[in-house]
């Protein structure tokens, strides 16, 4: 059971005003390590450049993220302009991601194209579509929601 | 031959182990942050105080590498802390350095884009720390 009351700032570390910090809270009182650093991630990308500014600020989803080799996960609650982050994967995702840490790690790396798509003809982004046809990278929901994934993944990208 | 962990001979093989690394250079260039390595005493493993490793990494090559108390490694732009048996199991290769960080077994402080960037960079570097023959505290 998750508790939404008790959320944390990511930005409290840094000691920014209560405005400044409201981009990330996180649902449970005790996040996870993953939680707080997908969570500390985002809120950098997305205060470091505007055009990210701008896909946080529109965009609406659950996003699941299972990392299989550890066994945790988080579900990303996006929410125009706010984020809440639950340990674990909570109901009525949009999108779910499942892989191993250093794919996850490997989606945070792809670069954004010029039509802010991301790049799957780099290196990374070759690793990242080759685990998705042998299935070490599995993205529930993607067909619907394609164009939800690629918001997701400016924001995630730290390019 | 194998050195003690976290003494000055240690420190200067895992820096040239760091420089001899190619995938490394690669991977690190543009890197000009220093990073601290702080590794928390556990008496009982006979670790009995808390040690630090200051490295002055720049564009692909280890500047130098220190070992210190652990407030030097501190005061470094990236800090990795865990305790000592923690940092053991990373240079044997039984915990993965980035799945450490995503348990919270190993943690950092930083800026989260950066440390991403350089992911490879960092799997590399851990890989240099596994290359040291390393005569362990709570082995000898």
């Amino acid at each position: 059971m998750h508790d939404p009351g008790s959320g944390r700032m990511a930005g409290r570390k840094l000691g920014l005003a209560a405005k400044e910090s409201s981009l990330v809270q996180y649902a449970r009182a005790e996040p996870s390590a993953f939680a707080e650093m997908l969570g500390g991630l985002i809120e950098a990308n997305v205060r470091a450049h505007p055009g990210k500014r701008k896909d946080f600020d529109v965009l609406v989803a659950r996003v699941g993220i299972w990392v299989t080799d550890i066994d945790e996960g988080v579900t990303l609650a996006f929410d125009a302009g706010r984020l809440t982050i639950y340990n674990g994967l909570e109901p009525e995702r949009t999108i779910t991601i499942r892989a191993e840490a250093e794919t996850v790690m490997s989606l945070s790396n792809l670069k954004i194209g010029p039509l802010g798509l991301p790049v799957y003809h780099d290196e990374v982004g070759r690793g990242v579509a080759l685990k998705l046809l042998r299935r070490k990278l599995r993205i529930d929901g993607l067909l619907p929601n394609i164009a939800t994934l690629n918001r997701v993944t400016r924001i995630f990208s730290v390019h | 031959m194998s050195v003690k962990f976290g003494s000055d001979d240690w420190a200067k093989q895992f820096k040239d182990e760091v420089n001899k690394s190619s995938a490394y250079k690669a991977a690190a260039k543009g890197w000009k942050w220093t990073v601290g390595l702080v590794v928390e005493a556990e008496p009982d493993k006979n670790f009995p105080e808390s040690l630090g490793v200051v490295m002055d990494l720049y564009d692909g090559e280890a500047r130098d590498i220190k070992v210190g108390p652990a407030s030097d490694a501190q005061k470094c732009d990236f800090v990795i802390t865990a305790p000592y048996s923690r940092w053991k199991q990373v240079s044997k290769k039984e915990l993965d350095a980035t799945k450490g960080m995503l348990q919270g077994k190993l943690k950092l402080k930083g800026d989260l884009p950066t440390i991403v960037r350089y992911t490879k960079a960092s799997q590399e570097m851990t890989e240099c720390t596994t290359r040291v023959p390393v005569e362990w505290p709570d082995e000898s």
